[in-house]
């Protein structure tokens, strides 16, 4: 019955070749992120809104258009979508029961995609920046409070997770209570950003930011703490500034928030054996004497990898009337992304072994069928077209946000009330000068903050 | 095995299936009582902004402030309304029960409410404009407004208590009346709302 092995190897070969079109997520992604570098964010919008009636990716339709509407400055229409992706993710709370038994047999990309832990209070983040630069802190507040519930479920959730905090968030909310007037309230979300920082030192390699040492250092000072401003004064070996001649009772504040480069995007890496058919399925009580050992299967197992994206910006500089700071990283985002899928990479792992047994079960079944038919046209075409079937939908599930950025900086800078040009120079190896933009007629009032953000995509 | 059965049965759930599927299609409206409860996430809704607002109604008016200041100065009293500050974790909005609330009180006869900050801004953009262009019977004169007695201020906390899928939401609102002349705070109002919210670890 097996005269011509090779023919099927032959076939399957070309049927490879063939379902070699099929694209995972990510692979979709390239004509949007062509549009981001140019910024053609309204071409990008078309694109992303050609997702819009997928069922299982609706979260991420509504993530990357709340992103590109933001790169574009349309910071209420931003909200709208990342409100609803918010609503989204808390429907996707339940785990579907036919999704998830369309997963055990197709792959892991069936199920509705609620976002990863750090996707879930990167939404947040993002909701929150957009309304500061809408200058409504106090909607800023409610977000920053909801990134605290978020974190408490999460760190309940998986305990032993590495992202159990979000620095960045931390500090976010420490600025936003800071800039209200509620200064216990900043001083623990500042003392929690420091936490966040000591545990990102360890997990990412990314050291504590200057920024929030003298946040910590003013606050502590402010509040009387004196043991706590003892014990940063040691350990970060710096002064708290002295307000000096310049009074900050009289000054605004411009925040500059460089969103850098695209978040890493996920490839899928296939391993595919043939393997000799086990005996679970195979009925020796009905089998013929005469026959061959049955046909080999195919397991065929597809996982997910992360690749960063190429970025040439390393930071920026900005100069505002004379005066001038640089940027300081304050989340990796590329980093906390790969380490969030390695600790996913087990169970995923595990998900894809069971279902390649599932799927060489069912090749096993098809061919006991095509043989009792004594058609051996018939039997070559179930042979080959159930394997093919193994390997066609076996993908790694590649999704994810893929508009974040790679990673963000922020630059702090105290200025009399006015109207100012922000000159942004971003900045490459060696602080080599690689592109300046300005930007006109930012406002920086008494006693507020201004926030002032840029998404920086290479082309 | 019998086949046709099978056959019926299989187009039997094909046909169910498909009924289903179509009547997720057409948006389906149903018309309610505006004082129906109908919690959908757990969320700050309608049922809780007019619960707030028939609470604070009813305290503010049955409160001693009202008839002392009546009875000192001879006249009812002026109130505006100043900021509701939304100190939740959610986006409230605070302009339906703060509108009840005028309403209610100014339907009582007992108490003026004189426009809030933005409102008087383009009232006063429009005298601007009677100056110029209305005629000189019906021209209102600038520096006429009406000054408030009291301010009405207020804030909405929550307290989250998470475990799980359960959830327990507290919201509180505290309004105050806070005299104009002397900062005395003459009425404290609050509402309290606990709502336990449970989600469902699982959908079809």
């Amino acid at each position: 019955m097996w005269r011509s092995q090779a023919a099927y190897r032959v076939m399957l070969l070309l049927g490879t070749i063939a379902l070699a079109g099929c694209a995972t997520y990510s692979d979709s992604f390239g004509v949007i992120e062509r549009n981001l570098s140019a910024r053609q964010y309204d071409a990008a919008l078309q694109d992303i809104e050609k997702q819009s009636d997928s069922k299982t990716g609706r979260t991420l339709y509504l993530l990357n258009k709340g992103m590109v509407l933001r790169m574009k400055r349309d910071f209420a229409a931003s909200n709208q979508a990342l409100e609803l992706a918010k609503s989204e993710m808390e429907h996707l709370y339940a785990a579907s029961v036919s999704e998830n038994a369309l997963s055990f047999i197709v792959n892991d990309a069936t199920v509705s995609y609620a976002g990863d832990d750090y996707e879930q209070v990167l939404v947040h983040l993002y909701m929150a920046l957009n309304y500061l630069e809408l200058g409504q802190p106090n909607d800023a507040r409610v977000e920053a409070l909801q990134v605290d519930i978020k974190l408490r479920e999460i760190g309940e959730k998986i305990p032993e997770s590495k992202f159990t905090e979000d620095a960045l968030s931390r500090y976010l909310t420490g600025m936003i209570y800071e800039e209200l007037g509620e200064w216990s309230d900043a001083m623990i979300a500042y003392r929690k950003a420091y936490e966040a920082y000591k545990k990102y030192q360890v997990n990412y390699d990314m050291p504590m930011p200057d920024m929030l040492k003298l946040d910590l250092l003013r606050l502590a000072q402010r509040q009387g703490l004196k043991d706590e401003l003892a014990r940063y004064r040691k350990e970060f070996g710096i002064e708290p500034l002295r307000p000096g001649n310049h009074k900050p009772e009289q000054e605004g504040e411009l925040v500059f928030v460089l969103n850098n480069g695209l978040a890493p995007i996920k490839r899928e890496k296939v391993v595919g054996t043939w393997g000799p058919a086990t005996s679970i399925v195979v009925d020796t009580s009905k089998s013929r004497k005469t026959e061959a050992p049955p046909p080999p299967v195919l397991y065929n197992i597809a996982l997910p990898y992360y690749e960063s994206r190429p970025n040439k910006v390393l930071g920026a500089r900005i100069s505002v009337s004379g005066k001038q700071v640089s940027t300081q990283m304050l989340e990796d985002i590329d980093a906390i992304a790969k380490v969030s899928l390695d600790s996913r990479m087990p169970a995923i792992t595990a998900r894809s072994i069971a279902r390649a047994v599932a799927k060489g079960a069912i090749q096993q079944t098809v061919d006991r069928v095509g043989r009792g038919s004594d058609n051996d046209a018939a039997e070559l075409i179930s042979f080959f077209l159930v394997r093919v079937a193994a390997i066609a939908t076996e993908r790694a599930d590649t999704r994810s946000w893929l508009t974040l950025p790679a990673n963000v900086h922020l630059a702090r800078l105290s200025l009399p009330p006015g109207s100012y040009t922000v000159a942004v120079d971003f900045l490459g190896k060696g602080n080599q000068v690689i592109a300046t933009q300005e930007f006109p007629d930012v406002v920086i009032s008494n006693k507020r903050k201004t926030y002032l953000s840029h998404h920086w995509i290479s082309n | 095995m019998d086949w046709t059965k099978a056959k019926n049965g299989l187009t039997l759930w094909m046909v169910a299936a498909m009924v289903m599927a179509a009547t997720g299609c057409s948006t389906a409206v149903t018309r309610m009582d505006a004082a129906e409860v109908k919690d959908l996430s757990g969320a700050w809704n309608d049922t809780d902004s007019q619960q707030v607002s028939e609470e604070m109604i009813k305290d503010v008016l049955d409160r001693p402030w009202f008839g002392e200041f009546s009875r000192s100065q001879g006249r009812p009293p002026a109130v505006i309304v100043g900021e509701v500050r939304n100190l939740s974790h959610e986006h409230i909005n605070v302009n339906t029960f703060v509108a009840d609330m005028e309403r209610a009180l100014i339907n009582s006869g007992k108490v003026q409410f004189v426009a809030s900050s933005t409102e008087r801004q383009e009232v006063r953009e429009e005298r601007k404009d009677q100056d110029l262009n209305a005629s000189e019977a019906t021209r209102k004169p600038m520096g006429q407004e009406k000054g408030a007695d009291f301010m009405l201020k207020g804030t909405i906390n929550t307290i989250i208590d998470a475990e799980g899928k359960t959830q327990l939401r507290f919201y509180q609102v505290d309004l105050t009346l806070i005299s104009m002349a002397d900062n005395r705070k003459v009425w404290v109002g609050q509402k309290k709302i606990k709502k336990l919210v449970e989600r469902s670890n699982l959908r079809f």
